[in-house]
């Protein structure tokens, strides 16, 4: 990972993986990606652990919370 | 460095002449007056203001709830830190400027009251200084194995139960919680993340980054612990 591009690819994966590089610099590290098994699945476990976090982190918030909110905004409405 | 570019062209000047011009001598007959005068619009403008904010902010109910569930652990903590947020953003309501970005509004609210509120209460070693630590002190994953069994790690990760994952969350420092949880979960840009947190972008990029590897490293050792075959992500300190 000295060579190559894989420097600069690694340093840039998360922000390439958010599209939060310019167009450039997205086609480049694109075409590393597309060249560089190494690189591939460092980007492969970047994207695995946002997927996996966004999974488990799923909620349903208590029904009786609605109640309580609705009841407070109708509370604090009434009191203006 | 960032894709702003591309936007530019909205700020272009707008037409100064009508965008529809009738030709000469077409009449007006083809438009049916009775939809034009349809009163839909004026009845959405002298909407109750409460009942525009609860259409428009509860639906984001389920995700300030796990949100709050990942900053004060608890159920019961969380639920009241979701309808302080809620009576908070409904008073501010006014301030809030239709077709902006209601869910970053509303998570900078959920954010602040917890920042103001729960935290004190909650028992945390202090980490004022956690963004000063050097990398190394922090320990990586920047990993120097072979790419075989990076692609073993990902799949650990993506059959690691929600809860090991969770606790993994819980466990790193909360600079670093929340800034993984606004953009891995809830898939805020960095500007937004910033103005949510309140810090620069630097500080949210490399909150994101160390947070992240601290991520990998704590779910590597669970699933070294369970005999997984993963990548030896640990770096040598």
């Amino acid at each position: 990972m000295t060579d190559c591009g894989c420097d600069k690819a690694r340093r840039d994966l998360e922000e390439y993986l958010r599209h939060e590089v310019c167009k450039t610099e997205q086609g480049d590290i694109a075409e590393h990606l597309e060249n560089c098994a190494g690189c591939r699945d460092e980007a492969l476990v970047a994207r695995t652990l946002t997927e996996v976090l966004a999974r488990a982190c799923k909620e349903s918030a208590p029904e009786e919370l609605r109640d309580q909110v609705l009841a407070k905004l109708r509370a604090v409405q009434a009191a203006h | 460095m960032f894709a702003t570019l591309d936007r530019l062209d909205l700020e272009a000047p707008l037409h100064e002449e009508p965008l529809i011009r009738v030709p000469d001598g077409v009449q007006a007959a083809a438009v049916d007056w009775r939809v034009m005068s349809d009163p839909i619009d004026q009845t959405d403008q002298v909407q109750d203001p409460r009942t525009q904010f609860e259409e428009q902010a509860l639906p984001f109910m389920d995700q300030l709830y796990a949100a709050a569930m990942r900053m004060t652990r608890n159920p019961a903590d969380a639920a009241d830190l979701v309808q302080e947020t809620f009576v908070k953003a409904f008073a501010s309501w006014k301030t809030f400027t239709q077709g902006t970005n209601l869910k970053a509004w509303l998570y900078r609210i959920l954010t602040n009251t917890y920042i103001n509120t729960y935290r004190k209460k909650q028992r945390e070693p202090y980490q004022g200084t956690i963004d000063d630590l050097e990398d190394w002190q922090l320990g990586g994953a920047e990993s120097t194995t072979a790419s075989s069994t990076r692609s073993a790690e990902a799949e650990a990760i993506d059959h690691m139960p929600a809860s090991v994952v969770k606790d993994a969350l819980q466990s790193i420092p909360e600079d670093f919680r929340l800034a993984v949880y606004l953009a891995d979960v809830e898939g805020f840009a960095y500007q937004e993340i910033a103005d949510i947190m309140k810090t620069p972008i630097g500080t949210v990029m490399s909150r994101l980054h160390r947070g992240r590897r601290m991520l990998r490293e704590l779910l590597a050792d669970y699933a070294k612990e369970r005999g997984i075959a993963t990548a030896a992500t640990r770096s040598t300190k």
